[in-house]
């Protein structure tokens, strides 16, 4: 997961500032980000919509391999193969797997799943690692069919993409080394807390009233380099993705309570209202028939024991 | 000796204001006697001579030392500076292609990045130790030493974690890479270019050519001096020759002969290694440093797993350059001579083979088939084939290097002989013109 970075740690606090992405102003330009964005601290809170409730499915799907004519998954079944866009670093929902080279998990089962419905092949998806500071303009233009990456749904996002139902219950807790004395974010005022650019765990760390010191790097797995050669003292993002990133450092533990909410779910362009019906029914069925589940269970019920309830869908 | 009678003025009475200027006036009452003239022209012939000697000498030592300093500095330097880059990249683009491969790294590529890295660090300490301390040089190299210190350590986390099946391996493989491509490798750009600019210094150096100015107009002052003292003494004697200043007009003769035989042949030698070296070798180096570029942006459009749209546009610039109308390979074709032509002409088919897998590698990822994508780019063929072009090219620059010492060689033949033979040849001169002189001199006591 080579992708362009800036190693600099002196560049990275200024990044940092400059790493909100989820103001609409900044999301629509392609130009690098500059200081003068609206630092997350600034941005307030968007409670214009009812994030979790997204678009009422069909109520059946089509037979796979015979998609409708004209919807958007004919055009995918036409083009061979669902793209989709994730990270390679998060451990549990999106990894890459060293010993094989392939990039699995949580994430990019749910985008297999939505393979399988159009396809009946679950392989017919291609992979496409996205920084997540392009998670929302990639899903937006098509340059992925489907974003699933510990991606929250938001107001503020679902003004440029639509998003699916909610697959997945997470919240914000912070890292810290096994030393430390912190026992939650509120703890750790002035120090440097890393997130990854783009993602909602940035501007929340900057919304923290303690006023830790948010550090952006291009993916968390990169922020556990940084914590690892004491560039940053914690790293706070969602409470899975952090689980991931403490079962690889031994001396690092996951402290406080969940002080956010997020609900993950998948992203994709709103130009074709079609395929997000389509994406919940997949999520509806796979919810009744236990296969959610299972895919709990095989991905995070080693880390988290057993699956609970599966999220609850709502519906405009 | 009636006529020298007559030329001597009467005794002048000195008077007091005069005296300051008494040794210049002394000198001006020597041109207006015949024995004062024989000793003006004496001291000038000795003065001419032994100048003559001493630049000579100082000539050849300096024409020596910058040919010395050109073979066994400059050129090694720039060559390792190549050496820094290509290991360097090479390191890099193993890295990325273990990396590609899955599980654990392929022995063969462990063993070709540690080779790499290896390279990379005897060519930095002789480097290093061909540069004199506190300049941009040394201090480039400095930096590069530490850098390539830290880029290992970063490695060699990647490797442990990834051996404990990690992810957070890959992130310091491409903390590793970001060194490297981002501060090393321009570092190493940044030697480089300084090497070749002490190079085309050195040739200046070894030129000398405000030393070999001066030498030729005093060597041609002293004949025309040591000429013009004969006619004067033959019509003062009415003698035809003067056996020891014929003699010393010869032997003057024989050193500018000499000298000038020695300095044309170094400048001869020195351009050949020029143009039949240093420049074809910069340019095969420029051109398998642009090679190796390619092959890692390769990699690294892969490992970026279809974020690497910057990797792809930098390996198509860096094509263009690479085999461009104009590009690198056109000017390096132009340059080699020998064997080389045939080796360059086959890295042209070899590179063009290699674009046309890459074009391919490119079709597979972009189609969607990232396994057939990566098996294809770091398949055993692909290897072979882009090996066997930076082989031609490394062949090439061999062939080239060679040249280079040869001539280089050759261009110092000699010089060491002009710096001791040269000033003995003008102390007989001034004997032989001081024995010619005396003889006439003694007549008038």
């Amino acid at each position: 997961m080579i992708r362009t970075r800036i190693a600099a740690a002196g560049a990275l606090v200024l990044l940092a500032v400059a790493g909100c992405t989820d103001n609409p102003s900044s999301t629509t330009t392609s130009a690098p980000q500059a200081a003068a964005t609206t630092p997350p601290a600034a941005a307030p809170v968007d409670t214009s919509c009812q994030p979790r409730k997204s678009l009422r499915p069909t109520g059946t799907l089509p037979t796979p391999g015979k998609m409708p004519a004209g919807s958007y998954m004919a055009e995918i079944q036409k083009k061979g193969r669902l793209v989709l866009g994730t990270s390679q670093d998060t451990l549990l929902f999106s990894s890459r797997n060293p010993f094989t080279g392939k990039v699995e998990g949580f994430d990019v089962e749910m985008g297999r799943q939505i393979a399988q419905a159009i396809f009946g092949d679950p392989d017919k998806i291609q992979i496409k690692v996205i920084a997540y500071d392009k998670r929302v303009p990639d899903a937006a233009d098509g340059t992925v069919d489907l974003v699933a990456d510990t991606m929250t749904i938001n107001c503020a996002r679902w003004k440029q993409v639509n998003f699916s139902t909610v697959y997945y219950d997470a919240g914000q807790r912070v890292l810290v080394s096994t030393d430390s004395k912190a026992k939650s974010i509120n703890d750790l005022g002035g120090k440097k807390v890393c997130a990854a650019n783009g993602s909602t765990s940035l501007e929340n760390i900057a919304k923290v009233a303690a006023k830790p010191v948010p550090v952006g790097l291009a993916g968390f797995t990169d922020c556990l380099v940084a914590f690892q050669q004491n560039q940053v003292d914690a790293i706070s993002t969602d409470d899975v993705i952090l689980a991931g990133l403490a079962a690889q450092d031994p001396y690092a533990k996951v402290v406080g309570d969940r002080f956010t909410e997020e609900p993950y779910g998948m992203a994709m362009s709103n130009k074709h209202p079609e395929f997000t019906r389509f994406v919940n029914q997949v999520l509806a069925e796979n919810q009744a028939n236990g296969t959610w589940k299972a895919t709990y269970d095989k991905w995070l019920g080693g880390q988290f024991g057993a699956a609970p309830k599966p999220p609850v869908a709502e519906y405009r | 000796m009636s006529t020298a009678q007559l030329d001597r003025p009467a005794p002048v009475a000195v008077d007091a204001p005069a005296v300051r200027r008494g040794a210049l006036r002394r000198l001006g009452e020597l041109r207006e006697t015949s024995p004062g003239r024989l000793q003006l022209i004496l001291a000038a012939l000795l003065v001419i001579g032994l100048l003559t000697g001493l630049v000579a000498g100082l000539t050849a030592n300096a024409a020596g030392a910058g040919t010395d300093d050109l073979g066994n500095r400059a050129q090694p330097l720039l060559v390792e500076a190549e050496t820094i880059y290509s290991a360097l990249a090479d390191a890099d683009t193993t890295a990325a292609q273990a990396f590609l491969a899955g599980g654990l790294e392929p022995p063969a590529l462990t063993q070709r990045y540690d080779t790499d890295l290896d390279r990379a660090t005897t060519a930095l300490t002789s480097a290093a130790r061909r540069t004199p301390e506190g300049g941009d040089t040394a201090a480039a190299i400095q930096q590069l030493a530490s850098g390539t210190a830290q880029y290992a350590a970063l490695v060699a986390t990647a490797r442990a974690n990834n051996r404990q099946g990690l992810p957070v391996g890959s992130s310091y493989l491409s903390a590793a890479s970001n060194l490297n491509r981002d501060t090393l490798l321009p570092q190493a750009q940044t030697l480089f270019r300084t090497a070749q600019n002490e190079v085309d210094g050195g040739y200046g150096d070894a030129r000398s050519s405000w030393w070999v100015t001066l030498l030729v107009l005093l060597l041609a002052g002293l004949l025309l001096a040591l000429v013009l003292a004969q006619r004067r003494l033959s019509r003062m004697t009415h003698r035809t020759f003067n056996v020891p200043l014929v003699a010393a007009t010869v032997v003057t003769a024989i050193l500018a002969l000499g000298a000038g035989g020695i300095l044309t042949a170094q400048r001869t030698h020195l351009h050949a290694a020029d143009v039949n070296g240093s420049t074809p070798v910069a340019l095969l180096a420029e051109a398998r440093i642009l090679a190796l570029r390619e092959r890692g942006d390769e990699a690294l459009t892969l490992a970026a797993h279809g974020s690497g749209g910057a990797y792809e546009e930098d390996f198509q610039s860096v094509a263009t350059r690479l085999d461009g109308a104009n590009g690198l390979l056109d000017k390096a074709a132009a340059a080699v001579s020998g064997n080389a032509v045939d080796d360059v002409d086959d890295a042209r088919v070899k590179h063009d083979d290699y674009v046309a897998v890459h074009k391919k590698v490119r079709e597979l990822d972009d189609g969607g088939d990232y396994d057939g994508a990566v098996n294809l780019a770091i398949g055993a063929d692909t290897s072979a084939t882009f090996s066997a072009f930076t082989g031609d090219i490394g062949t090439a620059l061999e062939d080239h290097k060679a040249t280079f010492t040869d001539e280089i060689g050759a261009a110092g033949n000699g010089l060491g002989l002009l710096s001791v033979v040269g000033p003995l040849l003008a102390l007989v001169i001034c004997a032989l013109a001081f024995a010619g002189i005396r003889t006439r001199l003694e007549e008038y006591r």
